[in-house]
């Protein structure tokens, strides 16, 4: 088990990390050249309106008390209002509308490349340097190499364009409504009774799903593959099929289990990638997650939700690499000092 | 003139050490280590060739009445024509050009921050450590491509491609400084830096010429993985619209305006092969990096990130 001690010492040390990480979204948002309050009041306006709209908003107030308020803004996760989507709307809003969406992509993604790159892994670091290894190795080293970007619409054009199998875009076909609960279009469909939207669900999410854990599953049978040969390496592992252990059953009890744990970190170093990669995949695929959302905000100087949106992205990253490292010790105890 | 002198011995000693150590010949005797270099060596060749060959604007400019729009290819238009009537070869060969070198300054800049920041927090210890590495710890909490989108924005519009250049070292150079600070903690425990210390040699001297030397094997080997990923994350920051200025030859523009004008309408050489020579690119750096990391340490086998 994991000690209490342990699992509250390493969420004081989350706050440091969280305040540098708001304090960057700050600077890199006061760094920027664009002027908001000419965004809001928008090109044409007098400088008279500009000016009116900047005291409104604060931004003539001095640096250190504009972080102040920010801060306190963070801490009560209130990142005012949209310049520009229906004008107005929280931030907090669009972003508990949009999250779940991309939540739902990386998960499928991180499970089809768990579902696939893990036993690729295994398989070839027992067959190591055999044609089978070469192969997944080459295979492996090339799905990292292939831009989502290209990948995508290449996928796009033979599946939807060329057989007609599966839709370009979107996320579910537009006959269909489905009232949001968890936001999770594949749940809400479930929860709603609907088969029908929910395999136009599925559908949807098909393609985005493969080309987010085609990187994936690389990655991960990567370092599945150098885990599982370190292990396979050891002393342990010899005495268990020296006590006479089929070498299947040695694989499966002794090594799978130690093999796991340093790729269970990986993992939570890899979540950053995935994201990057779901904002990549929302794109090409057109699907309304906070990765199209953040680009939007940034081409429109829609600051309040670019900095909503790359502090949640932040957040989100560190909240799963805490977990990642208390998994890791609940795996192996001798992490803990 | 003193200073020619001292990089002349830095480069001797480094090869030396390269022929002393059994790096460079397992490095050579690894078939997909050696793939990767005659890629890159490939690609750099395409890469001079066009920048000397070609004239930029002339490939910017759109050629309408000189050639068809959106051929398909051919002889005459080996990768085809785009919708300005471009004749998309030599902009994808020009492509190559953008690539190394925004590449190459993207890579060397962050290299060049991160072993600054990382040796000298190994050195200093204490209060320089901390602060030098909670700040990178804290740009480490960010996804990276988040982070460079994010960064963009605090460079003005006019620098075009250079925007994603800064962007990405900032991103970068967090990495740099962990690998170099932990490669540098080791060599400062060894006798002879404590030994030159003693000899009378300034601080500035003791981390360029003995800590640094020392800390070279796991620095290449970062930069060339980073390569890679630098010239990936370029181009996907010109395919999301930061970078590039329309017109421009890098393969991330042109496949991201294949893919929105082209690819649907059946023109779909005009992303396939900007994206095919990409991926074959950052596949060279790859199969290269990860053969430097086994020739290495083959225990580090695909644990650095």
């Amino acid at each position: 088990m994991v000690s209490k001690r342990f699992v509250l010492k390493r969420l004081l040390m989350l706050i440091p990390v969280l305040f540098g990480v708001a304090t960057v979204v700050f600077a890199i948002l006061h760094l920027s050249p664009g002027d908001p309050a000419v965004v809001i009041a928008g090109e044409r306006a007098s400088q008279e309106f500009v000016n009116q709209v900047r005291s409104d908003l604060g931004l003539d107030d001095p640096l250190w008390q504009q972080y102040i308020r920010f801060l306190g803004e963070v801490v009560t996760f209130d990142f005012g209002q949209s310049y520009q989507v229906n004008r107005g709307t929280p931030v907090s809003q669009i972003l508990t509308d949009r999250l779940p969406i991309t939540i739902e992509l990386a998960l499928l993604g991180q499970f089809a490349g768990l579902l696939f790159g893990l036993p690729l892994g295994i398989l070839s670091a027992v067959k190591q340097d055999t044609w089978t290894d070469h192969l997944t190795r080459i295979g492996a080293l090339s799905g990292i190499s292939v831009p989502i970007y290209w990948s995508g619409p290449l996928l796009i054009l033979l599946f939807a364009q060329f057989l007609g199998l599966l839709p370009t875009s979107g996320r579910i076909g537009s006959e269909y409504f489905v009232e949001p609960v968890t936001g999770l279009i594949l749940v809400d469909t479930l929860l709603a009774g609907n088969i029908a939207a929910f395999q136009s669900a599925a559908i949807h999410l098909l393609l985005p799903v493969v080309v987010l854990g085609i990187y994936q599953m690389a990655l991960l049978s990567r370092m599945m593959r150098s885990s599982m040969v370190e292990v396979l390496r050891q002393d342990y592992m010899r005495t268990a099929r020296a006590k006479g252990q089929g070498s299947k059953i040695t694989v499966m009890k002794h090594g799978l289990r130690n093999a796991f744990i340093p790729v269970i970190t990986v993992i939570g170093i890899q979540f950053g990638s995935l994201l990057g990669g779901a904002v990549l995949t929302e794109t090409v695929f057109e699907i309304n997650g906070i990765g199209t959302l953040l680009v939007d905000a940034i081409n429109r100087s829609d600051y309040p939700v670019v900095q909503g949106t790359v502090l949640v992205f932040a957040v989100l990253y560190t909240l799963v690499n805490l977990g990642v490292d208390l998994t890791y010790s609940v795996l192996d105890p001798r992490i803990e000092q | 003139m003193s200073t020619e002198t001292q990089t002349g011995t830095v480069d001797r000693s480094i090869a030396e050490r390269l022929r002393a150590s059994p790096f460079l010949s397992q490095l050579l005797s690894n078939r997909l280590a050696i793939t990767g270099i005659v890629i890159i060596v490939a690609i750099v060749l395409v890469a001079i060739y066009a920048r000397l060959t070609y004239d930029l604007s002339e490939l910017m400019a759109t050629q309408f009445g000189t050639n068809p729009a959106e051929s398909p290819p051919s002889s005459e238009y080996l990768f085809g024509t785009d919708g300005q009537a471009r004749n998309i070869f030599p902009r994808v060969m020009y492509g190559a050009w953008y690539a190394v070198l925004y590449g190459t300054v993207t890579v060397i800049a962050s290299t060049f921050l991160g072993v600054s920041l990382g040796i000298v927090a190994a050195y200093y210890g204490d209060l320089t450590d901390n602060v030098i590495m909670r700040t990178m710890d804290v740009l480490l909490s960010f996804p990276s491509l988040l982070l460079a989108l994010a960064l963009v924005t605090i460079f003005p519009e006019e620098l075009g491609l250079w925007r994603a250049v800064g962007a990405l070292t900032l991103v970068y150079t967090p990495r740099f400084a962990r690998v170099v600070r932990g490669a540098a903690l080791k060599v400062l425990e060894d006798e002879y830096t404590d030994a030159t210390k003693a000899l009378g040699a300034t601080d500035p001297r003791l981390l360029v010429r003995h800590v640094l030397p020392n800390c070279l094997a796991p620095i290449t080997v970062q930069s060339t993985l980073n390569y890679g990923l630098a010239i990936i994350d370029i181009a996907a920051l010109s395919f999301l619209g930061f970078g590039a200025s329309p017109g421009e030859p890098t393969w991330g523009m042109m496949l991201s305006n294949g893919v929105e004008f082209g690819l649907f309408s059946g023109a779909w050489w005009w992303s396939f092969f900007p994206g095919l020579l990409l991926a074959l690119t950052v596949l060279g750096f790859n199969l290269l990096g990860d053969g430097m990391r086994d020739a290495l340490d083959p225990r580090m086998r695909e644990t650095v990130d």
